[in-house]
């Protein structure tokens, strides 16, 4: 045994990787750009920016738009509070969270040109490289 | 075998890693990657193994003349 990190808070520091995991949970379509304006479901323009975003019309009907606002420790959600409840029943952020952190343990996993063995046991999801 | 053993929490998305088989601060490598993708951990510790330091046994040669 080395070492222990622990990130109970993942913050979604790679764009690529978080890119990636939109992808995987079913938002493939995404904005990108500088400071980027999020619109309402009603077509009001909000307050908040953001350099990636989901447009409303990709997510559901009543939603509004999602964005990730590039901060210097990574891109933090902007999510109203009816898609925070609605998102994937719910769970967008979770969903989200786990799968960015899969894309992590596979770039791991290429960057040190090992191999990934992967378990789930009920709610964990164990992934061994090794190398 | 040097191997990273990943823990991913489904219902809170937490990631907890933890690097094995690595003597010494060669494992720092593996964290500053982690940390690089991931941000700064809530949480870092050190276990036995890190502390571990490789024996390096200076060797001298004599020079030819």
């Amino acid at each position: 045994m080395s070492k222990y990190l622990t990130f109970p808070d993942v913050i979604f520091k790679d764009r690529r990787l978080l890119l990636a995991a939109l992808t995987d949970i079913g938002f493939p379509i995404v904005e990108e750009g500088k400071a980027l304006p999020l619109y309402g479901y009603q077509g009001d323009r909000r307050p908040e920016t953001a350099e990636i975003v989901l447009r409303r019309q990709h997510i559901g009907r009543a939603s509004n738009d999602v964005g990730f606002a590039r901060r210097p420790d990574g891109y933090v959600p902007i999510v109203s509070e009816f898609d925070r409840r609605t998102m994937l029943n719910g769970d967008f952020l979770t969903r989200l969270r786990t799968t960015y952190s899969e894309q992590v343990v596979q770039e791991v996993r290429r960057r040190v040109h090992g191999t990934a063995i992967r378990r789930v046991e009920g709610q964990t999801i164990q992934i061994t490289v090794r190398y | 075998m040097p191997e990273i053993e990943f823990t991913i929490d489904s219902i809170t998305g937490e990631l907890q890693l933890h690097v094995k088989g690595i003597a010494g601060p060669a494992c720092d490598d593996v964290a500053r990657l982690a940390k690089e993708l991931l941000g700064q951990p809530a949480a870092e510790q050190a276990t036995a193994e890190y502390n571990l330091r490789t024996q390096v046994r200076p060797q001298i040669q004599a020079r030819r003349s």
